[in-house]
């Protein structure tokens, strides 16, 4: 079994606390940039901001997050056993390619094959379209599942008993976990505005569920970083 | 401290009626009408008019025929099937218009409307529904069909909806009232009303004719606006006009008649009416005879016309207008509480511009005399006076600056044309009739505020109730507090009332989401996506999709309405009705059986004759109530019933329905009072273990097969899930001591089933949506009681089922013991973990028999929900004292109120406190 995961610090170099403020204003500009054409035609206009958002994210991570394995990471740290011979020294580049490149394209991978199907159905379990917005919905969970499990993936891993505590809410907050809480919190009160007899455009779905996710995500990275950090979830 | 509690536990319950019955008081002001029948009074101006004798009245007759929601748009688009009425349009002996029905659109309030001339109260509403109720006749008051009765040789007749007869009783010399029962009724309650009318026109005795058909009606109901039957019902009804209006033209003896055609309401597009949509506010007005082409050479003669999204077709005047019109037309005063005015188009029948000056200084007079006593500090005298008219006026002092410029205009010496004075008289009677009918006139605001005050007491006492638990609060604590606050931000968004159901659905399915996370945080199970909270979430999402309910989204595609239920003849839906019989049958006959097995011996488990004797007691219950259900449907809702064999169909048809009814409750009471028997009798032997809780499960169960009775065939599959959800809500709570749900959990999850039910079972917060079928179950006669409480019950089916199970899931009531005796165990157990899992099972249930038999956990589940009722009844009473003159308040509020007096009494009072206490005690047993 695992130790528990303890709240995850982003890197501390120049890049990283550069970034890690950028990064939320890049999402929001992003999704700010595109939301009229999405409000004009959803399908279209989802499908394409999906990449530059793939693109951030993987950049977030790359520059901001400690990935699996690494030693400031989740599971790192693992004692050498003594005696153990040392491995040869990888090269620079092969470092960087191996601790970071292929966890973040492993986040890639299983944040849109499990998770856009998986967070499809629990948007289909919360009342999305049954019949009908089947694109729309599976692209509303890409958003959705970039946003909240892409980071989370990278930092961490893909281990069994890890997704136990993550889908339990029982690792600590910290800025990713909180942005994954913010995504999931922010698309559920995305659907607050759905009923009104406003008769605006914005109002179809999915739109106001990726906007919730949106701002979810970049209240719970600024929250989850800052007050709420090493915090629980706790249904008791 | 526990007595405190009570003690402001019982005042928060009895301030919740309180201040529903004070609000209501302020809200629909009981609206005093002046009795008597108008006489034709002094004018004033006579001399100077050189009046010296009322204007000849252009008809004696009035041929009257209501069709039930004949909407503008059924007699005058270009899909219309009336070409013989459209050809009298277009030949000038007709008249168009569409009068414009204030809500609530239902048929007697509309009536009154129409005879009167007056704009019924809300309250209306409420004896539509109570009918018998002879303060909402109009014996007493002044109506066009009393003017006309009191003329000399008046005679009334009346054919149709007996709605009229219980209206106006005694008023008509010959009558044959027909009842809307089954909707299902296309042919019948028409043709009892046209078999009379070819006699009818050969008599000459009446001088009016009453007609009121309610077959197109019925197929909006069924079928919605564009049903295959609607079509020819028009062609049928254009027959009618045709009958009468070439009798008219031919028989010497009605030379003089006028003939009106009018709808009282129109239908929304799913076919219901109550609200105020366009569709539903906008019925046809007509008026034929052959005289009127006098009036209508240079009107817009143009007929057909094309469809129209806003059913605006032609001149949109306002129901209440027919009363003045026929009053000036036929020459009789205007009826006393009338606030319509006389249609400006027939003013053209007489030439002479001093008669039309008349005609209307008598409907300015009538309606003068309302506006005094309405608003007494203003001066409304026939004489010149000085007033101050600038700037912004109150409606008061608008109306008496309206009527001094008429006065003004009458008395001037100058010679103006006689049109002048007309218009000026029509700006006066347009602004009383505009200011009368809006809303703000006549609230008693202290009242409103004292109602919600006291409102808001309950919640500050039943706060005080619960206060021990809030100092620890818990998740569902906290998300039960957010779900009150969230209702009370929403109550004052018109468009979160029309959608209530949303909110319930998206708390919903959060809280079964929160109880996923909370179950896994404390055990991990295999399969998560098997987990019981999921299943709920699986289930929850079917439920939702059943029936598809609100205003936004209505008539969107649901699972009733997709023909999933009837493939096969309906072998699915009747597949599914029949296994909610099966189960709750089964589940009765056991609770039979073990109650017998009982009977001799307290320890005793029912054998095979017990359970023999058992389902041989229950089967005739649940197989007739199964019956009547089918014989229902039969007849309410023929195309869910299609049976290969024509005998059967034709048995169904002819079974007697009251008396089955009659019988399913009656079976279901004796079985029920058996029970209750044979449990008391148990509870006297001195072996007895108090709180087995058996016997509320038992009535739980029988109950169940009431409200199964009293519920929409097409609904009944949702006992089933309701079932499922009850079973997995057990598991989560039961299959690990260590997750099982606090009693908190429970209360947060009834308040919320309680609500979703509601809303899961197809109503809304529209009167449109109450449904009326299964209130005379069992009633012969009219029983005002008996059908209210059937009404009620057959409405808020679901929250009852609900308030019920969440009991049964606090006290985990006739859940198995599993005789675990702790002081049998030993340290030298060979598994230690084993034993201390037996431990907190032998705890947690010994705790809940001690809930069962006490009365703290249920006094704190009824504290929190009657603090979650009298919240609702504090945010939906200041949402209409604080948008009293908001747009929506009659159509959106005013409906809501009414939804939330009966949540508050019937629900709260009744069933959570009254029929919750009683299930409660008895599960003490």
């Amino acid at each position: 079994m695992k130790p528990p995961a303890t709240p995850i610090d982003t890197l501390s170099n120049d890049a990283a606390n550069l970034y890690k403020h950028l990064h939320p204003v890049l999402i929001l500009s992003l999704y700010a940039y595109q939301f009229s054409s999405i409000v004009a035609d959803p399908v279209p206009a989802l499908t394409t901001t999906l990449i530059p958002l793939a693109v951030l994210q993987i950049a977030y991570a790359a520059i901001c997050l400690p990935p699996i394995g690494s030693s400031n990471g989740v599971g790192g740290g693992e004692k050498k056993k003594p005696g153990e011979r040392r491995k040869a020294a990888p090269g620079k580049l092969e470092v960087s390619f191996n601790s970071k490149i292929v966890p973040a394209f492993l986040s890639l991978i299983s944040s849109t094959l499990p998770g856009i199907p998986v967070l499809a159905l629990s948007l289909l379990l919360f009342g999305a379209p049954v019949t009908t917005h089947h694109a729309e919905t599976l692209l509303a969970a890409a958003h959705i599942s970039f946003l909240a499990t892409l980071p989370l993936v990278y930092v961490h891993g893909v281990d069994g008993g890890r997704w136990r505590e993550i889908v339990a809410a029982q690792v600590h907050i910290d800025e990713v976990f909180g942005c994954t809480l913010g995504t999931l919190v922010g698309a559920w009160l995305g659907a607050v505005p759905i009923p009104l007899d406003w008769d605006r455009e914005w109002q179809k779905w999915p739109i106001t569920i990726v906007t919730g996710a949106y701002i979810g995500f970049t209240v719970g990275k600024v929250l989850g970083g800052t007050i709420l950090k090493g915090k629980t979830v706790s249904f008791e | 401290m526990a007595r405190f509690q009570t003690l402001s536990l019982v005042l928060a319950n009895l301030l919740i009626p309180a201040a529903i019955l004070v609000f209501a008081t302020g809200f629909f002001p009981y609206k005093p009408f002046m009795p008597g029948l108008a006489v034709y009074e002094k004018l004033g101006w006579e001399e100077k008019m050189g009046w010296t004798k009322e204007p000849e009245p252009q008809f004696d007759r009035v041929v009257f025929m209501v069709v039930d929601a004949l909407r503008s748009d059924f007699v005058f688009s270009s899909e219309s099937g009336m070409s013989f009425v459209q050809g009298l349009i277009r030949s000038g002996a007709a008249i168009p218009f569409t009068a414009h029905a204030t809500s609530p659109t239902i048929t007697m309030p509309r009536v009154k409307a129409i005879t009167t001339g007056s704009i019924p109260s809300f309250l209306d509403v409420i004896l539509n529904f109570a009918e018998s109720d002879t303060s909402s006749t109009l014996a007493a008051q002044d109506t066009w069909l009393a003017q006309l009765k009191a003329k000399q040789g008046g005679k009334l007749v009346m054919y149709g909806d007996d709605t009229w007869l219980k209206l106006f009783p005694g008023f008509f010399e010959r009558a044959d009232g027909t009842s809307s029962f089954f909707v299902s009724d296309f042919t019948e309650v028409d043709n009892n009303v046209t078999r009379h009318v070819p006699d009818e026109l050969l008599n000459s005795d009446w001088n009016a004719m009453i007609m009121h058909y309610l077959g197109l009606d019925h197929i909006g109901h069924k079928t919605g606006p564009k049903g295959p039957n609607m079509i020819p019902k028009q062609i049928e009804m254009d027959g009618i006009v045709r009958d009468i209006y070439e009798a008219i033209e031919n028989e010497d003896h009605l030379a003089n008649t006028l003939f009106v055609m009018c709808g009282d309401h129109g239908m929304n597009e799913g076919g219901n009416h109550g609200g105020s949509a366009p569709g539903e506010t906008s019925p046809a007005l007509v008026f034929m005879s052959p005289k009127i082409k006098k009036i209508t050479e240079f009107l817009v003669r143009e007929s057909p016309i094309e469809q129209t999204s806003d059913f605006e077709y032609y001149k949109k005047i306002e129901q209440s207008d027919i009363a003045p019109t026929l009053a000036g037309l036929m020459g009789f005063p205007v009826p006393r509480n009338n606030l319509g005015v006389f249609i400006p188009e027939f003013l053209h029948f007489w030439d002479e511009g001093t008669d039309r000056a008349r005609l209307l200084l008598h409907n300015a007079q009538q309606m003068k005399k309302i506006i005094e006593a309405n608003f007494p500090a203003y001066s409304f005298a026939d004489e010149v006076q000085e007033m101050d008219c600038e700037g912004s006026l109150s409606s008061g002092k608008e109306l008496a600056c309206k009527w001094q410029k008429a006065v003004q205009v009458m008395s001037t010496m100058a010679t103006i044309h006689p049109q002048l004075r007309v218009q000026y008289l029509y700006d006066f009677c347009r602004t009383a009739q505009e200011i009368m009918s809006s809303t703000a006139s006549n609230y008693d605001v202290p009242r409103l505020v004292f109602g919600t005050a006291l409102a808001f007491l309950s919640v500050v006492l039943s706060v005080l109730a619960i206060r021990p638990d809030i100092r620890n609060p818990s998740f569902s604590g906290l998300f039960y507090t957010l779900t009150l606050i969230l209702y009370t931000v929403l109550m004052f968004a018109s468009s979160y009332v029309e959608e209530e159901h949303q909110f319930w659905y998206w708390l919903t399915s959060a809280y079964f989401f929160a109880l996923f996370l909370s179950s896994v945080q404390k055990q991990w199970l295999p399969w998560p996506i098997l987990h019981p909270a999921v299943m709920l979430l699986v289930v929850f999402r079917i439920a939702r999709r059943w029936n598809q309910t609100g205003q936004k989204y209505a008539g969107a595609p649901d699972i009733v309405h997709s023909g999933v239920l009837e493939w096969g003849n309906n072998i699915v839906l009747w597949s599914l009705v029949g296994a909610a019989y099966m189960d709750n049958t089964i589940r009765l006959s056991r609770h039979v059986a073990r109650s017998i097995a009982n009977y001799w011996n307290a320890d005793a488990e029912d054998g095979e004759s017990e359970r023999f004797m058992g389902t041989m007691a229950v089967l005739p219950s649940g197989v007739t109530a199964f019956i009547f259900k089918l014989a229902f449907t039969a007849r309410d809702a023929p195309e869910l019933v299609r049976w290969p064999n024509p005998d059967m169909m034709h048995w169904l048809e002819s079974v007697d329905l009251v008396l089955f009814a009659r019988m399913v409750f009656g079976g279901l009471g004796l079985s029920a009072a058996w029970l209750i028997y044979a449990e008391w009798r148990k509870s006297r032997s001195p072996k007895h273990v108090k709180g087995s809780g058996a016997l509320a499960l038992s009535l739980f169960d029988t109950l169940t097969l009431i409200l199964l009775t009293q519920t929409r065939t097409s609904s009944l599959p949702l006992y089933l899930l309701f079932r499922l959800t009850t079973f997995f809500l057990t598991h989560l709570s039961t299959y690990s001591p260590s997750t099982s749900l606090s009693p908190t959990t429970i209360t947060t999850t009834t308040l919320l089933l309680t609500h979703t039910s509601f809303f899961l079972l197809g109503n809304t917060n529209s009167i449109s949506s109450i449904d009326l079928s299964n209130s005379y179950n069992g009633v012969a006669g009219y029983n005002i009681s008996l059908v209210g409480l059937l009404l009620f019950v057959s409405n808020w089916a679901g929250p009852i089922y609900w308030s019920l199970a969440g009991l049964i899931l606090l006290g985990a009531h006739g859940s198995r013991a599993h005789n675990i005796d702790v002081s049998e165990m030993d340290a030298r157990d060979w598994i230690a973990e084993e034993r201390a899992h037996l431990v907190r099972l032998a705890d947690a249930e010994k705790e809940k028999g001690e809930r069962r038999t006490g009365w703290g956990a249920w006094r704190r589940h009824v504290a929190l929900l009657t603090l979650g009722q009298a919240a609702a009844a504090v945010a939906v009473m200041g949402a209409c004292t604080v948008l009293r003159t908001h747009l929506f308040i009659w159509t959106v509020f005013s409906p809501k109120f009414l939804y939330a007096m009966a949540w508050g009494t019937g629900f709260h009072l009744g069933v959570t406190v009254g029929v919750g206490g009683g299930f409660w005690w008895v599960g003490g047993w």
